[in-house]
């Protein structure tokens, strides 16, 4: 039809290659410098909060990763952490050395995960959300019922593991989850699930198996929540079902991406800090209010701000901007 | 050689009988153009060969496979590609991406997508707007970029739904003379209202009526059909 | 397992289900017309519990006055939560308006929770005893509330299935640009649909309190239950819910006798995983092209 290049010039393979590799540089640098922190002198009150971020944006990002790509809501994520803590705990309670016990964590939650996802993942979006749902509270009677999870009384770690150390994995995992989505969303993988979120059948008519993929991200968001949850398991040492299987945690996984953005990288990093700042605040103030501030602040921005607060920022920061033929999305 | 062969093809859906008792075949590297009138099933025939739902009876032969019950994705891969009435880009991709989205079929080999990807785009003439955001293009835009995302996939058979609707006429002229250099790779089925710009690049055509295939043969003998011009009374007619 | 026993463990479930029906009928009804989840369903049975309860405890009315009471404020409730948040959410991707509706139930869950604390609230006014038809003890309470969700769902199917109101609202549920280009007034529909659906799950709750206890949860896990009938029922299909509702109320019955609560609902869950396994559109669902 016209004249054709030959080859494509450098980096048109998607957008924002330039900038991704800047984000993640700068995530590396933030979480270098969160990890120094222990040896800085800071209060430990501090620390708990750098942990709690990194907490609940790691958990962020593990649920990001398939429902942020998929559109699947997913309401088991609080489950499937809850799942590594007690697999943890019971390896280390079983002498097996610390990688091996975070690796049988791993797996024993993508296992579970396989089972949502041989199930739930024919259904339609929103029958798979409750199919997750109905996970989390099946998790929790199982839990209560076996004898090998120490039932209601709860489930103790024979070791004393040194804070610190729970500290720097947990910064460690935030770190890798949110690198591992901001590649995962720029490989093939993350450009086909986009496409089935964008037009399942569309996307069908050109190859993709969307079933296999959902099933493929499902375990690997399911495996990342695994190890978030076997590093808090560590972290707090004694697990009660009741508080470990909350469904509150699902809530938090899936508010802090949410807040921030669903879809980017830099979405629940966003949320996670607004979620905790937000939760202390509220401590202090209004103890007790605390669900229905949180409750309105999802809805003020599902309401007004649309995609959450991240992509907001970059609208604004693109309408003041230059005016180039690329809308401001980041990654 | 004959690289589609359906046979005895029906389908209903509660109570509309949108295809009844159909044979239809392709041969390698034919352009096929099926015509009919409104609701005579052609785009259900389509759906039905590239497997977005399954045919009640029938069965349904793609170079030497019986695909009848194969799942759409699978029919994709083994080189049955399609664009649809109503355009379907991935709005939350760019352009670039909605390309890199295929999954090369099995008659692809070892050829680097980036590469084929960046040259369907320069084919279709849309190297310029590789990283805009689909969602940004015009109607004619998309329509070139649905035809380029299907020949991603390398495929034998190419289904057309309708692909000159809404194109300005040089739009239509251009994307035409595009279609005629896939003769001798690619079969194509082309579903089509302009009788009378499609017709005459076609290889063979097919007329529908009601669900059934009313002529069957070379162009000529069709536009001289007195069932054909009984069916399409009142429309545009040679 | 003597027959007596049998038909004791009918009974109860037969209560259950049809609060359960009434439950899932707001479900259903919100879906299919509305084309919303609803996950803040729960908090307006909530809300008739309370209802019912402040309007026993504090004004010394009966009972059976707080049921339509408590579907009068529920709808009133729905009417207002429907003009102010969910018409704003048409054209929203399905995420998103989940979100919205699972915010209002933390929102709702909230509120409850600081407004009555977490404290178990009984009351024991309204009807009392029980009557005994040959072995099987049925109390008046749960007759009562199994009355009251019989005409509540028959009233209800009988607007939708006869009324001309409900007429609009089944077309609505098949095909909406085709109702609006029919002249149904479609948010005003939807308004309606909703604030119904939500003055049941209200009378729901005000039947809850009488037979139950109210904490700020309870219509939470009423509404999860709810859930699995939906789900089970075929996402919008009114006699599938129906039909589901019974099932697990009786599944529900036998079981915690059997064996005890929670295995009870252990067994409920696994049988939905094998229903979703066997059949994914539900029990009555109808085959949806792709």
């Amino acid at each position: 039809m016209s004249d054709t290049v030959m080859n494509p010039p450098a980096g048109s393979m998607s957008r924002g290659n330039r900038s991704d590799a800047i984000f993640i540089a700068g995530v590396i640098v933030v979480g270098a410098i969160a990890m120094a922190q222990p040896w800085l002198g800071v209060s430990s009150y501090f620390l708990t909060l750098i942990y709690y971020v990194a907490y609940y944006l790691a958990l962020g990002q593990a649920w990001n990763l398939m429902s942020g790509l998929t559109g699947y809501v997913s309401f088991s994520h609080g489950a499937l952490a809850g799942i590594g803590a007690y697999a943890v705990v019971l390896s280390l309670n079983g002498n097996l050395p610390m990688a091996l016990a975070l690796v049988v964590a791993a797996i024993a939650t993508v296992a579970a995960s396989l089972i949502i996802g041989a199930t739930a993942l024919r259904l339609r979006g929103t029958a798979f959300t409750f199919a997750t749902l109905f996970f989390q509270e099946l998790v929790l009677l199982l839990v209560r019922k076996l004898p090998f999870t120490g039932g209601s009384s709860g489930l103790i770690l024979y070791q004393i593991i040194p804070v610190w150390i729970a500290y720097v994995m947990m910064v460690t995992v935030a770190v890798a989850a949110t690198i591992a989505f901001a590649l995962t969303r720029r490989s093939r993988l993350g450009i086909r699930m986009l496409a089935i979120k964008s037009d399942e059948s569309a996307a069908a008519a050109i190859g993709i198996d969307s079933t296999r993929l959902k099933i493929i991200l499902f375990c690997a968001s399911a495996g990342i929540a695994g190890l978030v949850g076997a590093v808090h398991g560590i972290f707090v040492a004694t697990l009660y079902p009741e508080v470990i299987f909350s469904v509150d945690l699902s809530i938090v996984a899936l508010a802090v991406a949410l807040i921030g953005g669903v879809g980017s990288a830099a979405g629940p990093i966003a949320g996670a800090i607004v979620y905790v700042g937000l939760r202390e605040i509220v401590q202090v103030v209004a103890p007790g209010a605390h669900l229905v501030i949180i409750g309105l602040l999802l809805l003020g921005i599902i309401l007004f701000l649309r995609d959450g607060i991240v992509p907001a920022v970059g609208r604004l920061v693109s309408r003041k901007g230059s005016r180039s033929s690329t809308s401001g999305r980041q990654s | 050689m004959t690289i589609l062969r359906a046979k005895g093809l029906s389908k209903r859906f509660t109570g509309v009988v949108a295809v009844k008792d159909m044979d239809v075949s392709v041969g390698d590297g034919e352009l096929l153009g099926l015509f009919g009138p409104n609701g005579a099933g052609k785009t259900t025939l389509f759906n039905l060969i590239a497997g977005t739902f399954f045919a009640n009876t029938g069965q349904i032969d793609f170079m030497g496979h019986d695909v009848t019950r194969m799942p759409a994705f699978r029919r994709a891969r083994l080189g049955i590609g399609r664009t649809f009435q109503v355009v379907r880009p991935f709005r939350a991709l760019t352009v670039m991406e909605n390309l890199l989205a295929a999954v090369p079929s099995m008659a692809a080999g070892k050829r680097n997508d980036a590469d084929l990807a960046w040259e369907l785009l320069g084919k279709i003439d849309l190297q310029c707007r590789a990283r805009d955001s689909a969602g940004d293009l015009t109607l004619g835009m998309l329509k070139r970029l649905e035809v380029a995302r299907a020949l991603m996939l390398s495929p034998r058979l190419l289904l057309l739904d309708e692909p000159l609707a809404g194109l300005t006429g040089k739009e239509s002229a251009d994307l035409l003379l595009f279609l005629q250099t896939l003769r001798g790779q690619t079969s194509v089925i082309m579903v089509e209202h302009n009788v009378r710009l499609a017709l005459p690049i076609c290889d063979r055509a097919v007329v529908m009526d009601a669900g059934a295939v009313i002529a069957d043969g070379a162009p000529d003998q069709i536009r001289r059909s007195p069932a054909v011009i009984r069916a399409y009374l009142g429309e545009d007619q040679e | 397992m003597t027959l007596t026993l049998a038909l004791q463990l009918l009974v109860n479930g037969l209560v259950n289900g049809g609060l359960l029906g009434l439950v899932a009928l707001g479900l259903a009804l919100i879906f299919g017309v509305v084309r919303v989840v609803n996950f803040a369903h729960g908090e307006f049975i909530t809300l008739g519990a309370y209802t019912t309860f402040l309007l026993v405890t504090q004004f010394a009315l009966s009972p059976l006055i707080g049921i339509p009471v408590a579907f009068l404020v529920g709808g009133l409730f729905g009417w207002v939560v429907h003009a102010v948040i969910v018409s704003r959410m048409t054209g929203r991707p399905e995420l998103d308006v989940l979100m919205m509706t699972f915010s209002l139930s933390i929102v709702g869950l909230g509120l409850f929770a600081l407004i009555f604390g977490g404290d178990f609230r009984n009351y024991s006014e309204g009807p009392t005893g029980s009557i005994d038809i040959g072995g099987v003890v049925v109390g008046w309470r749960s007759l009562t509330a199994l009355i009251a969700c019989v005409v509540l769902g028959a009233g209800t199917l009988l607007v939708v299935q006869r009324a001309r109101i409900g007429l609009g609202l089944r077309a609505l549920a098949q095909n909406r640009d085709a109702a609006a280009a029919c002249g149904i007034n479609v948010p005003a529909s939807e308004r309606i649909a909703f604030s119904l659906a939500v003055g049941l799950a209200a009378a729901a709750g005000s039947l809850v309190s009488l037979i139950g206890t109210t904490t700020p949860t309870v219509g939470h896990y009423w509404v999860l239950d709810g859930f699995v009938v939906v789900v089970l029922g075929g996402m919008g299909s009114i006699s599938g819910a129906l039909l589901a509702a019974f099932a697990i109320s009786l599944v529900n019955s036998f079981g915690s006798y059997l064996l005890d609560d929670a295995w009870a609902r252990i067994i409920t869950y696994l049988l939905l995983y094998a229903a979703i396994l066997l059949r994914p559109h539900g029990l009555l669902g109808r085959e949806s092209a792709s």
